[in-house]
């Protein structure tokens, strides 16, 4: 007690900066000490939620498994089926269950096909898991909202369409993207309509996980990328340019012509490499004549759409690139002119005095 | 004593002072920004599918660039990791700088290279190549490239193949790093994202992989090692990544991506003129430069940074190898900053000029030589018997406590989101590390720092030092 007394007295008695420090010693400590407890507490916790989620993941592995194979021939819910529907019910108002049950689903889902997908399908309706997933769409949270169209997404429920389609222009991009991938997971090239109303950018990644569930679809039906290729969303044209590269939408020709006069230079770079995959020669000309014009990455890509549609009236155009200053140029030009003349090729080759020239030539000769 | 040497020493005791509660107030704010940026961070990404990217032949191309100086006794087992990445658009150009070991013969023979005929736009000036360039002649490793040159650095190793990657994106790496399986998709994810901003280049969280049972070229055990010094990098490591460069990474003001794992934007750094082979700190050097030179061209820009656990390496396991890597790091931090000094307050640069180049300056460049000037200006008090040492006990007690607690507010930072050290009695382990690293490794750290300092200035030949490395390929737990 005395010491404490002294203790004070001698704080009293210091100047304030050392008072200040012993403040800001006394809440250091306290803050250790909660965080020592807190870290025991937290690394206890992870781990017995590790040991618990795997017992509880195996539970239900067998739950569901009975669940599975115990169905009557008549489609009906057999006694035993419903009592595991009874138990999985009653788990579901607990969140931490109710997120591993959903994780069992669909790592089953994923591991089997046909009748006992649709059995799987059933049972996420039948135990009102759907409700949970559909409620969460009017979460204010958005990662909530995100992780519930990515639920309705994994377990196919078309029904809530109309619902997800208000989420089109969210301000989160993570639930744009989830909106998206649910509309082309479930409806197939049908759902790239939401392309119409898109207002907010799309991503490089968003477009390439959009364009890889495309392609596992098997029924590539053809259908029409016009509209999007004269969007006012860049995105969206560089998006539907992409669809055209790959789905061979040589019948959007025209509407590709006319993007060459397009303001947005990303745009015209991603057309000349999808107008050369296309081979729509036509569009060469149409360069050449405005090809002063381009920035050096258009003149580059215009290059590399030429070496895909060589032609013997290119000639007189290469011969004037041939010495560009510009590596990249050069290499296309000397490449095609190879390509399309050879003769021509070897009375240029000796011309060059430049040494990217000659080490081009070279390289051009021994491959 | 005068009055006048009394009221010195009482404005230098204040500006001490200062800078003390400015450091541990910046380190505050930063732990804060740090812990929202996290948190954001994994609920952004807690339900990405990086398996759609990953599987994709539509993903943007990448180069994993990867410079090996005398890496003969591991390079076969390290390119045969960065190999065994699951992105499918990718190549491997491995840039052997010179080594005097028979390197490039064990490469030949592993991987049945053969020279072949390549055009390489020598967009930035490198060393001559030596042997020349290597492909396999077996489809299983058509991804990979080799290229012997003359020994320039590891700044000109990372040059060639910045001219040789033909690939949009380039991942410079060091060789003997362990890269996760999702690297690369999580690195390239950043820049795919970003409509309207231009990511020039994304950084990630080195983990140490000391201790760690490694099994071909995959992690398959996180263990915590047993000497002091390797414990001490890991809590050190744990503390800058998830803590620091997370909060510079909300800020947009990173001014370094760790050269031992990052990803660029090829276009602008070889528009910048690549790595600068005159530094020692050229990791640094060539985001400042890069961001100096978005600045300049107004352009929207960010560094990004992936706090995910995406890269193990070995650290040094003595104190000899420790000081040496820290004299480096100490040396190239001076250089870069000396450099671009136009950079530093300057509101041309904005948050790079005002925030982020004052932070650097101050409290990593300086902090070293003022924590040494400090203790020079204690000893001289002592001298003089003017300490009162209750007062001296206090500020050592504040410092000291707030050392550890910073240290626990990072391994609850990793508890709360990587919980990568899983095992029983690590934590309690990690404690004591935070108790005792002040007193076992920081002075080496202070030390290698001042040391740096002095061979900055007065002994400008030094330059790299060796790293003799163990290997962590297929390390078994004993």
């Amino acid at each position: 007690m005395n010491n404490e007394q002294s203790f004070f007295e001698y704080l009293q008695n210091s100047p304030p900066i050392i008072e200040l420090v012993w403040l800001m010693i006394s809440i250091f400590l306290l803050s250790i000490f909660i965080s020592i407890i807190y870290l025991k507490y937290l690394r206890s916790h992870l781990r017995n939620n590790e040991r618990i989620r795997g017992t509880y993941q195996m539970k239900y592995e067998l739950n569901l498994i009975t669940y599975l194979y115990s169905g009557n021939e008549d489609q009906e819910i057999s006694p035993q089926q419903q009592i595991i529907i009874n138990k999985l019910k009653k788990d579901l108002s607990d969140p931490f269950k109710r997120s591993i049950i959903v994780l069992t689903l669909l790592k089953l889902k994923n591991e089997i096909s046909g009748e006992l997908d649709e059995s799987i399908q059933k049972l996420y309706f039948q135990t009102g898991l759907i409700n949970f997933a559909i409620s969460k769409l009017r979460s204010k949270k958005w990662y909530v909202v995100a992780k519930g169209v990515r639920e309705l997404t994994q377990f196919h429920i078309k029904e809530v369409h109309d619902e997800v389609i208000t989420l089109i222009n969210h301000p989160k991009n993570e639930v744009r993207k989830e909106m998206q991938l649910y509309l082309v997971n479930l409806f197939s090239f049908k759902g790239l309509d939401f392309l119409d109303l898109l207002q907010t950018p799309l991503s490089e990644w968003d477009q390439i996980q959009l364009l890889e569930v495309l392609q596992r679809f098997d029924d590539q039906q053809v259908f029409d990328i016009k509209p999007w290729l004269k969007s006012s969303n860049d995105t969206v044209v560089i998006f539907a340019l992409k669809l055209a590269d790959i789905y061979i939408q040589f019948q959007a020709k025209e509407d590709l012509i006319e993007l060459l006069a397009h303001k947005n230079e990303k745009i015209r770079i991603e057309l000349l490499n999808v107008l050369g995959n296309l081979n729509i020669i036509v569009a060469k000309s149409i360069v050449m004549s405005n090809f002063s014009e381009c920035s050096q990455e258009e003149q580059i890509a215009f290059f590399k759409m030429m070496e895909k549609m060589p032609e013997s009236d290119d000639e007189p155009f290469l011969l004037e690139y041939i010495h560009h200053e510009n590596f990249e140029i050069k290499l296309s030009a000397l490449k095609n002119l190879k390509m399309i003349n050879s003769s021509t090729f070897n009375i240029h080759k000796h011309l060059g005095t430049d040494p990217d020239f000659i080490r081009i030539v070279e390289f051009l000769e021994h491959n | 004593m005068e009055i006048n040497t009394i009221e010195i020493f009482l404005v230098i005791r204040y500006i001490f002072f200062v800078y003390a509660i400015t450091t541990i107030g910046s380190y505050i704010v930063l732990a804060i920004i740090s812990a929202t940026e996290t948190i954001a961070y994994m609920k952004k990404n807690s339900f990405v599918n990086y398996k759609e990217i990953l599987s994709s032949t539509i993903a943007p191309s990448i180069s994993i660039i990867a410079p090996a100086y005398n890496e003969s006794l591991n390079i076969i087992e390290n390119v045969r990791s960065l190999l065994s990445n699951h992105y499918v658009n990718y190549d491997v150009i491995i840039v052997n700088d010179g080594s005097k070991d028979d390197s490039l013969e064990k490469l030949i023979k592993a991987y049945d290279l053969i020279k072949v005929d390549f055009l390489v736009n020598e967009q930035i000036p490198t060393k001559p190549l030596r042997a020349g360039i290597f492909k396999s002649t077996n489809p299983a490793f058509e991804k990979l490239i080799v290229v012997d040159k003359e020994n320039g650095g590891k700044a000109d190793a990372l040059n060639t193949g910045l001219n040789l990657s033909n690939n949009k994106y380039v991942a410079c790496i060091d060789v003997d790093c362990l890269l996760l399986e999702e690297a690369l998709q999580k690195m390239v994810k950043p820049f795919l994202e970003s409509t309207d901003t231009k990511v020039i280049a994304a950084g990630g969280v080195i983990r140490i992989a000391n201790s760690c049972i490694i099994k071909d070229g995959k992690l398959i055990d996180v263990n915590l090692p047993k000497k002091m010094l390797e414990k001490g990098q890991i809590l050190e490591y744990i503390r800058a990544f998830l803590l620091g460069r997370m909060a510079w990474s909300r800020l947009n003001g990173l001014l370094v991506i760790s050269g031992a794992f990052g990803m660029f934007d090829k276009k602008i750094a070889i528009e910048v003129g690549g790595y600068d082979t005159k530094t020692v700190g050229e990791d640094m050097e060539i985001i400042v430069r890069m961001r100096g030179f978005m600045e300049e061209q107004k352009e929207k820009y960010k560094v990004a940074y992936i706090p995910d656990p995406l890269c193990w390496t070995e650290a040094p396991d003595n104190y000899k190898i420790f000081i040496s890597q820290r004299n480096r790091w100490t040396r190239g931090t001076i250089e870069t900053l000396r450099k671009h000094r136009k950079i530093g307050f300057n509101r041309k640069y904005r948050s790079m000029g005002l925030l982020s180049y004052p932070y650097w300056l101050f409290f990593e460049r300086l902090a070293p030589l003022i924590e040494v000037l400090g203790l020079l200006y204690f000893g001289i008090l002592v001298a003089l018997k003017q300490v009162r040492w209750d007062y001296t006990a206090a500020f050592i007690i504040m410092a000291y406590l707030f050392t550890v607690l910073f240290s626990i507010v990072a391994i609850l930072s990793e508890e709360l989101t990587y919980h990568q050290y899983k095992k029983k009695g690590i934590g309690f382990n990690l404690l004591k590390i935070a108790f005792l690293e002040p007193f076992a490794v920081h002075p080496f750290i202070v030390y290698s720092a001042v040391v740096g300092n002095i061979d900055y200035y007065f002994n400008k030949k030094k330059k790299w030092g060796e790293m003799t490395r163990k290997g962590m390929t297929n390390t078994e737990k004993k």
